[in-house]
C-alpha cells in the first residue's frame, strides 16, 4: 500500500495517501430518523474478518467533551439527528464494509424531530446570554425613529479541502493518530478517555489541513475515536475515510442564526439603542454552542457604539445535524444583522450611510458591551476615507439613489446599488473553557545556531509558517532559513491551543516572540542548546452573569470595512457583482502578497455566500439533492477585488485579518442589492427569486 | 480483461475489473498519489490527468476507456519543461495553494498554455471553475498563470533560436 509505514512529520501529507500493512476499513452505520429511541442493530451476517462495533464495546467513556458539551461518540439509547454515528462495521475490503454497513438494518422507535428554533422550547435552550447596558427601554420611549427586522443567516457547508478522516496504527507502545485536525490535543485527550487510557499513550500526527473553514474544530476528535476504538479492538491499524457525501450530508454545517433587531435614533440622528432577540440553531448537541453564541452577543451592536443596549441570546438544540464554526466562530451573524440595521437607520435618518456610520462607529473611549471604554482609536475614518476614494461610494451612491427614483421601466437599463459596512476582527478572545496554560510554545537554539519552534498549531498555513520564522529570526539575528517548525505532533510540540480565530498571528506568534527574547538573555551567558517556553496568559476572560458581561471581548482587534457594488439584469433580476473594495487595518503586515491573497480568498469566499451558497437542511437532513447541486461560486462570477492594506502604526503586532471578509462582504452587498431594488433584504443569498417579490419593478 | 496504454510515457498493461475507475488504478496500482479521487463525480478536479493531451476526470473514467491511449498523470507532468514553467510561474507570483488543488490547477494550466500561449484573465478564470477550491484567490491565479505563461514564451523562444 502507498505511504506504508509512514513515520514522523505528516504534516505535508494528505491522509488520503497515508495507509499502514494491514489495515482494516471502518465504515459508520448512521440513525436512519433524526431522533428516536434506539432499538436494535443488526447487521446482516458478517463474513470472517469484519466485526460490527456498537457503544457497549467502547473500553472507555462514549462520549467526546467538546466545550462543556458531551457528543456521544456511538449513540448508544437514543438517536438525535440523521446520519448520528449508532455503530461501526470494521474489516479489511472498504468496498465489502460500505455494503455491510449500508445493509445492517437499525431499528428505531422514531419520535417527532424538533426542528423548530425561531420559536422554542426551554428543553432546546443549551446556552442563555443577556446582558442589558444603560436604559434601553427609556431609549426607546423617547425616541420617534426606530428601524426593525428579523436578519437569518443560513447553513453552510465547508467543502473542506479533503472529505474528513483518520487513521489509528500502533508504534510501539503508543497509538498513534493521524487526522487534519484545528486542536490536535483535543484529539489526543478525546481519543485517551475514550480508550480508557493515559494522554501519554496516544500520540496525534496531524496531516496535512487545508482549507477547514473552522470546521474541523472538534468533529476530527469523533472519527479518531472510532479510529482508535476499531485499532484497539481489532488490533491492526484502522482507517475511517468519509466519502465526500457523507461528509456533506452528515458532518457540522455553520450554524443558522436568527436576529431580531430593534434600534432607535436620538434627535442629532446617533445611534441611541438595540434591542437583540438572538436565536442560533447549534443543531444536535450543539458542541460549540456557548462560544458560538458568545462571539454572536458581544457583537450584537456591531462595529457602533450603542449607550443603551439589551442583548438576548439563545443557542438552541435541534434534531439537525450539529452545527457551529464557519469561518469564525460567530460574530459574522452578527456584523451581518448590525450592519444591514444601520443602513437603515442611515436611511431614516437622512443621511448618506457612509456619513451615518462615520458619525455612530466606535471610537476611542466608546462603551463596549461590557461597559468599559474602548481603549484603542478604531482607524475607521482613514478606512472610510480610503473606501470613499477608492470605489467611489459618495458619488455612485447619490447617482443611483437618483437614477432609481426617476427609473420608469425596464428599458432604463440595470439597477445598480452600493453597500458599505465595518467590522472588527477581536483577537486574543478564549474560547470556554480554556485554561491558563493551554497555549504553550517551545523554542530550541541548537549549537550550529539553527533554530526550532515547536507548536501544536503548526498544522497552520505556510504563510503563517513563515512569520513565525521571519519573527525568530529577526529576534535572534539569525539567517531564516536556519528556523525550522517541528511537526506538531502531541508527543513533540507543546499544546498551543486550536488552530482558529487567527492564533497563529496573535498567539503562537507572540509565544514564540517572547519564547526568542527568553533565548536571547540566556544565549550569551550560557552554553547553547537552549530551550524556552513561553506561556499565554488569559488576560481577562469573559464572564456572563446576571445581566451583565464582564471582562475583555478581544486582547486587541483588527479593522475593517468594504464596499460592494452590484448591478441588477432588468429583465432577470440577476444580481451580478461589479467590485469588491477591502481596506484593512491588520497591524504589522509581514508579507503583503500573502495578505492580499487572504483577503481576497476570503472575499471570494463571502460573495459565495451572498449569490450562490444555500444549504437546505429541511426535515432535520441534508438531502442528498443539496449534495448534488451544492456548488462554489466559479472564479469569472467574480466582480474585481481591491484590497487596500491600511498600516497607521508599523510598530504594532500583526493581527488576524481572516474573518474581516465575510464580516464586512455579505453585509455591504445586501446594502447593496437592497438600493438597486428599493427595498430591504434580511437574509442571503438575494436571487431572482427574492428579488422578483421585492421593491421597485425592474 | 486485460488492458494496455501508456503512463508516463511508458508502456503498461494491466488485468482489470470492468467497474474500475482510473483513479483508484492509478493510486492503488501504480502508487500515483497526485491523482485525488475526492468527489467521486468529476466535479472537484483533483483526480484531473492528461488523457491524450486533454483534461480528463480520472475519477469517473472506467479504466477500460484508456485502452490503447496515453495517460500523463502530475507525476509523469513533473518530469516535462512544461511543469517547471508552470511551478515557476505560481512560484514567481507567490501562490499559495491549500496544497489539496494545486495539481489540477498545474494540469488545467497545462492544457490551456496548450491552446492559448497568452490567455486573457477571463479565459483563465473559466478555466479555473473546473478546479473549484476556497483557496483559490482569483487575482493571484490570473498572475500564476500569466507568469507561467511568460517563462513557457521565454523557454520557447530561446530553443527556437538555438
Amino acid at each position: 500500500m502507498p505511504g506504508s509505514g509512514a513515520h514522523g512529520a505528516a504534516i505535508d501529507i494528505a491522509l488520503t495517501d497515508l495507509g499502514f500493512e494491514g489495515m482494516v476499513h471502518v465504515t459508520t452505520v448512521r440513525a436512519p430518523v433524526p431522533r428516536g429511541r434506539l432499538r436494535s442493530v443488526t447487521p446482516p451476517r458478517l463474513p470472517a474478518g469484519y466485526r460490527l462495533i456498537l457503544p457497549q464495546d467502547i473500553p472507555g467513556r462514549n462520549r467526546i467533551v467538546s466545550f462543556g458539551t458531551e457528543v456521544p461518540i456511538l449513540a448508544a439509547d437514543r438517536v438525535s439527528y440523521k446520519g448520528e454515528p449508532v455503530a461501526l462495521i470494521v474489516g479489511p475490503d472498504p468496498l465489502v464494509a460500505d455494503e455491510l454497513a449500508r445493509t445492517t438494518v437499525v431499528d428505531c422507535e422514531e419520535e417527532d424531530a424538533v426542528l423548530s428554533w425561531e420559536s422554542f422550547s426551554s428543553e432546546q435552550v443549551l446556552a442563555k446570554r443577556v446582558v442589558v447596558v444603560g436604559d434601553p427601554d427609556l431609549a426607546f420611549s423617547i425616541s420617534d425613529r426606530t428601524v426593525d427586522g428579523v436578519y437569518r443567516s443560513g447553513a453552510s457547508e465547508h467543502l473542506y479541502s479533503e472529505p474528513q478522516g483518520s487513521i489509528a496504527s500502533f508504534d510501539y507502545d503508543k497509538l498513534a493518530i493521524w487526522c487534519a485536525t484545528q486542536w490536535p490535543y483535543h484529539v489526543r485527550d478525546s481519543v485517551a478517555l475514550a480508550l480508557g487510557c493515559k494522554d501519554e499513550e496516544v500520540v496525534v500526527r496531524p496531516t496535512r489541513l487545508g482549507v477547514h473553514m473552522d470546521g474541523k474544530l472538534w468533529y476530527p476528535s469523533l472519527l479518531s475515536c472510532h479510529a482508535a476504538i476499531a485499532a484497539f479492538l481489532v488490533r491492526k491499524p484502522a482507517r475511517i475515510f468519509l466519502t465526500r457525501e457523507e461528509d456533506f450530508r452528515y458532518t457540522p454545517k455553520r450554524a443558522r442564526s436568527s436576529i431580531a433587531l430593534r434600534a432607535a435614533l436620538d434627535n442629532s440622528g446617533r445611534l441611541a439603542a438595540i434591542d437583540a432577540r438572538i436565536a442560533v440553531n447549534v443543531g444536535a448537541y450543539g458542541p460549540l454552542a456557548e462560544e458560538t453564541l458568545s462571539q454572536v452577543c458581544l457583537a450584537a451592536a456591531g462595529a457602533y457604539a450603542c449607550p443603551n443596549l439589551r442583548v438576548e441570546g439563545y443557542a438552541v438544540a435541534t434534531n439537525d445535524v450539529p452545527m457551529g464554526a464557519f469561518g469564525g466562530l460567530g460574530a459574522t451573524h452578527a456584523f451581518f444583522a448590525a450592519e444591514a440595521t444601520s443602513a437603515r437607520l442611515a436611511q431614516t435618518a437622512g443621511l448618506d450611510p457612509m456619513a451615518w456610520k462615520s458619525l455612530n462607529v466606535l471610537k476611542k473611549g466608546s462603551p463596549l458591551i461590557t461597559g468599559e471604554g474602548l481603549k484603542e482609536e478604531p482607524p475607521y475614518e482613514a478606512i472610510a476615507e480610503r473606501l470613499a476614494a477608492a470605489s467611489d461610494f459618495g458619488r455612485k451612491y447619490a447617482c443611483y439613489e437618483l437614477v432609481r427614483k426617476r427609473r420608469s421601466g425596464r428599458a432604463d437599463g440595470p439597477l445598480r446599488g452600493i453597500g458599505f459596512a465595518f467590522a472588527y476582527q477581536g483577537a486574543g478572545a478564549f474560547l470556554a473553557g480554556d485554561s491558563p496554560n493551554s497555549y504553550t510554545v517551545e523554542v530550541s537554539l541548537e549549537k550550529d545556531l539553527s533554530l526550532v519552534i515547536r507548536t501544536s498549531a503548526a498544522a497552520c498555513r505556510e504563510s503563517v509558517r513563515s512569520i513565525w520564522k521571519r519573527t525568530a529570526a529577526l529576534l535572534l539575528d539569525i539567517p531564516v532559513e536556519s528556523v525550522t517548525v517541528a511537526p506538531p505532533d502531541t508527543d513533540k510540540a507543546p499544546n498551543s491551543g486550536p488552530v482558529t480565530l487567527s492564533r497563529g498571528l496573535t498567539v503562537v506568534n507572540r509565544l514564540v516572540e517572547k519564547a526568542c527574547e527568553k533565548i536571547q538573555k540566556q544565549r550569551f551567558r550560557e552554553p547553547l542548546p537552549l530551550t524556552a517556553r513561553s506561556i499565554y496568559r488569559v488576560p481577562r476572560p469573559i464572564k456572563w452573569s446576571d445581566g451583565r458581561v464582564e471582562g475583555m471581548p478581544f486582547d486587541m482587534a483588527s479593522w475593517g470595512g468594504a464596499v460592494v457594488e452590484v448591478e441588477l439584469d432588468p429583465w432577470t433580476l440577476e444580481p451580478r457583482p461589479m467590485g469588491v473594495w477591502l481596506c484593512v487595518d491588520g497591524g504589522l503586515i509581514v508579507s503583503k502578497d500573502r495578505a492580499e491573497a487572504a483577503l481576497r480568498a476570503g472575499a471570494a469566499d463571502a460573495m459565495g455566500l451572498c449569490l450562490r451558497e444555500k444549504l437546505d437542511i429541511a426535515s432535520g437532513q441534508v438531502s442528498e439533492d443539496e449534495y448534488l447541486s451544492y456548488c462554489l461560486l466559479q472564479p469569472a462570477q467574480l466582480p474585481p477585488i481591491f484590497v487596500d492594506l491600511y498600516e497607521p502604526d508599523r510598530h504594532v503586532k500583526s493581527k488576524g485579518i481572516g474573518e474581516l471578509p465575510f464580516d464586512t462582504v455579505p453585509a455591504a452587498f445586501l446594502q447593496a442589492v437592497a438600493q438597486a431594488a428599493g427595498a430591504p433584504f434580511f437574509s442571503l443569498p438575494v436571487g431572482p427569486e427574492e428579488l422578483s417579490g421585492a421593491g421597485d419593478e425592474a | 480483461m486485460t488492458i494496455s496504454f501508456i503512463l508516463n510515457g511508458e508502456d503498461v498493461s494491466l488485468n482489470a475489473r470492468s467497474y474500475e475507475r482510473l483513479a483508484d488504478v492509478l493510486r492503488q496500482r501504480f502508487g500515483l498519489l497526485g491523482v485525488k479521487a475526492d468527489c467521486r463525480r468529476g466535479v472537484c478536479g483533483k483526480c484531473l490527468v492528461l488523457l491524450d493531451g486533454r483534461l480528463a476526470p480520472s475519477c469517473i473514467l472506467p479504466v477500460f476507456r484508456v485502452r490503447g491511449r496515453e495517460v500523463i498523470t502530475i507525476e509523469g507532468f513533473a518530469q516535462t519543461d512544461e511543469y517547471q514553467d508552470i511551478a515557476g510561474g505560481f512560484s514567481d507570483a507567490h501562490l499559495e495553494t491549500c496544497g489539496f488543488c494545486e495539481t489540477g490547477k498545474i494540469l488545467v494550466t497545462a492544457a490551456l498554455l496548450e491552446r492559448r500561449a497568452r490567455p486573457a484573465p477571463a479565459e483563465i478564470l473559466d478555466a479555473m471553475a473546473s478546479v473549484p477550491c476556497r483557496c483559490t484567490d482569483p487575482e493571484a491565479i490570473i498572475k500564476a498563470v500569466q507568469a507561467a505563461a511568460d517563462r513557457r514564451a521565454r523557454r520557447l523562444y530561446h530553443r527556437a533560436g538555438q
